[in-house]
């Protein structure tokens, strides 16, 4: 591939951004993001936009976030799966020799929208809505399904929760929330059994944007140093329904992994990093339990979603992440000598949709 | 066009648009028009690496991110799927999305594909007055009819343009859709039933705006190696072209206007990019056919002009000539167009799909004599998303 990122801006994660509107957080992240590429917008060829109307809470809601992501007068797209499939087109976009330097954006306010509702209504009306199905309990039969088949422990657990609130409170850029206890973990309240409370990576509002570029562009700019290099991209949907093989089998999310790390010229077990979107601890001992890592691999050394968790752009949040450790540019989370990094990032009912990038540092 | 591979459409589906379709669910039109794609290309779902689905907002039919639930019914589970959404021009972009897939070389066959059920939806055009600003603008009364309303009044204003010249308009595309079996209206009308139907917004009558359709389209792109092993006759993509311009209509008027509202003047962009790709100079003489994305009578004449097919307020003499007829001049709207059918969310893809048809020899009554360019335009939210495509039967 001959795609790089060239900068890049996450807006500060909050339980609810009160002092601004959603214009506001997604122009200051793109602004911020061409400031850290050193590109003025003018000199962007075409834009890429991952946004959910329905978390948004409007019909049609790049009419009103496309000129802050810096579509205006540009040639622009807008995806809706999450912001990491964001990723995966204006990647394309590059790759397809059409386009050479785009400005990509994605964000997640959904503190102004009712989650649970929205996801309720991502149900079909005829078998699953009837149900009462929503994400908590989507994520609880995930739970049950994965518990079975990687042979996870109450120890696993409450394990996964601290040790990924013990990375999560050391980045500069996430909510750096305390690490639980263990009085505090037993009595949390389930919300879909097995799952309980304290085992979901809490949402947060938050954004983030990226300066791609194409490797001519980077020959005719001598001057730019990108951030990264794309190695490896892939992404995948499974079927809609919740059946045990789709939840357990976690099919989606290794050959997602498989696809994109077999794009490069190393393997996955070369990894020096991989950030997960792991939105429940049920997902990140699975996740890890599925991986064919190495043992000096470190894994969500950010702390994945339990640092932030902008919901509809947790899987970008993880790429931003990835592109930081391989420029060295992570900060108090800096894993030593990170050269390539693979982020993941996952969208609709429990993990239907899985995509994963995979970065080398240049 | 200086991309990586060639791209080219070698499958087209449609279903019949009506305004209800009670014996199907939404996953099951998709997986209709995805069917008849797949056929007319010679394909299997096997062959396909990849899916892009078209789909505006998911309020109109009630279940948010709706094509998750259509995964399983277009042949997407376990492939690469996302899905694109620019409003109305949701099906323009999907078709540049599916375009950049094969472009870049990383995937051989590409599946565009899409559904809409409008008329699920008691009242459109209050799920249409939510997409505007929540502090400035849902007030106003503003829906797409009155929206468009206002530039067509600005439009009239500086070109004289009369309600007579857009009723022509209306009985030209009624009477192209009667060779459509696709198309939802269609009919032999006078300009006098135009004129006579009832008042909505001035200057439109109910006549002058299209229907809310329910149905689905789909196209099968292929690089060079698919496309010489599966179609004899493709419709190559040789321009690609979008721009998205603000959303408030008041920036877009005045001297300081950087793309006036009334022109939809985005396309003068957006068109010449696409032509400059497709070697396309001189748009009247090179292109044969448009597939103009014109839910209002009004519409096709400021696309027209800004495309360059015509000075400004030219195209409403050529109309009154005869010139966009099927078979004059241009043969705009052989389809029937947006006019005649609109489901919202593929409405940009079904105007890509009718223009490879005529690139392809396979419009049926609707084909036009010796198509070589055919192109093809979309437009999303107030008139600020727009897409064109142009289709050759040479690869430039």
């Amino acid at each position: 591939m001959d795609t790089y990122v060239l900068g890049l801006a996450m807006h500060p994660p909050a339980v609810w951004v009160a002092n601004k509107r959603l214009e506001e957080m997604v122009f200051d992240t793109a602004k911020a993001a061409l400031d850290d590429a050193r590109i003025d917008r003018q000199q962007l060829d075409h834009i890429s936009i991952a946004g959910c109307d329905e978390l948004d809470g409007r019909s049609i809601s790049s009419m009103l976030l496309s000129a802050p992501a810096g579509a205006y007068l540009k040639d622009e797209i807008k995806t809706t799966d999450s912001g990491l499939i964001g990723f995966c087109l204006e990647a394309m976009r590059i790759e397809s020799g059409r386009y050479h330097l785009g400005l990509l954006s994605s964000w997640n306010k959904s503190s102004t929208a009712p989650l649970e509702d929205v996801m309720r209504m991502r149900c079909e009306p005829f078998f699953t809505r009837p149900i009462g199905l929503n994400m908590s309990i989507a994520d609880g039969l995930f739970a049950q399904s994965v518990s079975y088949t990687y042979k996870i422990s109450a120890a696993d657990l409450s394990n996964a929760v601290v040790e990924s609130y013990k990375r999560a409170e050391k980045n500069p850029r996430g909510m750096r929330a305390s690490v639980p206890s263990a009085s505090e973990i037993d009595a949390s309240p389930y919300v879909a059994a097995p799952l309980r409370k304290i085992q979901q990576a809490p949402v947060t509002d938050g954004g983030v944007s990226m300066v791609i570029c194409s490797g001519d562009w980077l020959n005719k700019h001598p001057g730019s140093k990108p951030l990264a290099k794309l190695s490896g991209l892939a992404w995948r949907i499974d079927e809609y329904q919740l059946g045990s093989e789709r939840l357990g089998s976690l099919n989606g999310f290794k050959e997602t992994f498989k696809r994109a790390t077999s794009m490069t010229d190393f393997g996955q077990t070369q990894l020096n990093v991989v950030e997960l979107d792991s939105q429940t601890a049920f997902h990140d001992v699975a996740f890890r339990r599925a991986l064919d890592l190495s043992a000096g691999c470190e894994v969500s050394p950010s702390g994945g979603p339990f640092a932030q968790n902008p919901y509809f752009c947790s899987g970008l949040v993880q790429a931003a992440e990835a592109v930081l450790q391989v420029s060295g540019r992570a900060g108090a989370v800096q894993v030593k000598n990170a050269k390539r990094a693979a982020a993941h990032g996952c969208h609709g009912f429990a993990q239907q949709g899985n995509a994963v990038a995979v970065f080398e540092g240049v | 066009m200086p991309n990586k591979n060639r791209v080219a459409v070698i499958g087209v589906g449609e279903t019949a648009f009506k305004t209800n379709v009670s014996e199907k669910t939404y996953v099951e039109l998709a997986q209709d028009a995805a069917k008849a794609a797949l056929d007319d290309a010679g394909l299997v779902p096997d062959d396909i690496d990849a899916i892009v689905f078209s789909m505006a907002p998911t309020q109109f039919m009630g279940v948010n991110d709706v094509e998750k639930w259509a995964v399983d019914s277009v042949w997407a589970a376990g492939k690469p799927f996302m899905r694109i959404h620019t409003g109305g021009a949701t099906g323009g972009s999907a078709l540049h999305a599916g375009y950049a897939h094969v472009a870049s070389g990383m995937y051989r066959t590409v599946l565009v594909v899409g559904a809409d059920r409008v008329s699920d939806t008691p009242d459109a055009q209050h799920i249409l007055n939510l997409i505007w600003d929540l502090f400035y603008e849902h007030d106003f009364a503003l829906n797409t009819v009155t929206m468009t309303a206002l530039s067509t009044q600005r439009y009239m204003h500086q070109h004289g343009t009369t309600e007579e010249q857009y009723a022509r308009v209306v009985v030209r595309s009624r009477k192209n859709a009667l060779k459509n079996p696709h198309a939802h209206l269609k009919g032999n009308i006078t300009i006098d039933d135009v004129m006579k139907s009832p008042r909505i917004s001035w200057p439109y009558k109910l006549f002058d705006i299209c229907p809310r359709s329910t149905g689905a389209a789909a196209v099968v792109l292929a690089n060079q190696e698919m496309t010489k092993k599966h179609c004899s006759r493709p419709a190559f993509i040789n321009g690609i072209g979008g721009l998205t311009s603000t959303v408030f209509m008041g920036d877009r008027v005045g001297p300081y206007a950087d793309a006036e509202l009334s022109a939809e003047a985005e396309f003068i962009t957006a068109g010449k990019e696409a032509c400059t790709q497709a070697g396309i100079t001189n748009p009247m003489k090179q292109i044969q056919v448009v597939e103009l994305y014109d839910p209002f009578s009004s519409t096709q004449f400021p696309q027209l002009e800004s495309i360059g097919f015509c000075k400004p307020g030219e195209a409403q003499r050529l109309s009154d000539e005869g010139a966009f007829d099927h078979g004059a001049m241009l043969t705009v709207n052989p389809s029937g167009g947006t006019l005649c059918s609109n489901p919202i969310g593929v409405t940009g893809l079904v105007r890509v799909a009718d223009a490879a048809l005529q690139v392809m020899g396979k419009a049926g009554e609707s084909q036009v004599p010796g198509v070589r360019n055919a192109l093809a335009t979309a437009i999303g939210g107030s008139v600020q998303f727009v897409s064109c495509t142009i289709l050759g039967a040479d690869h430039v």
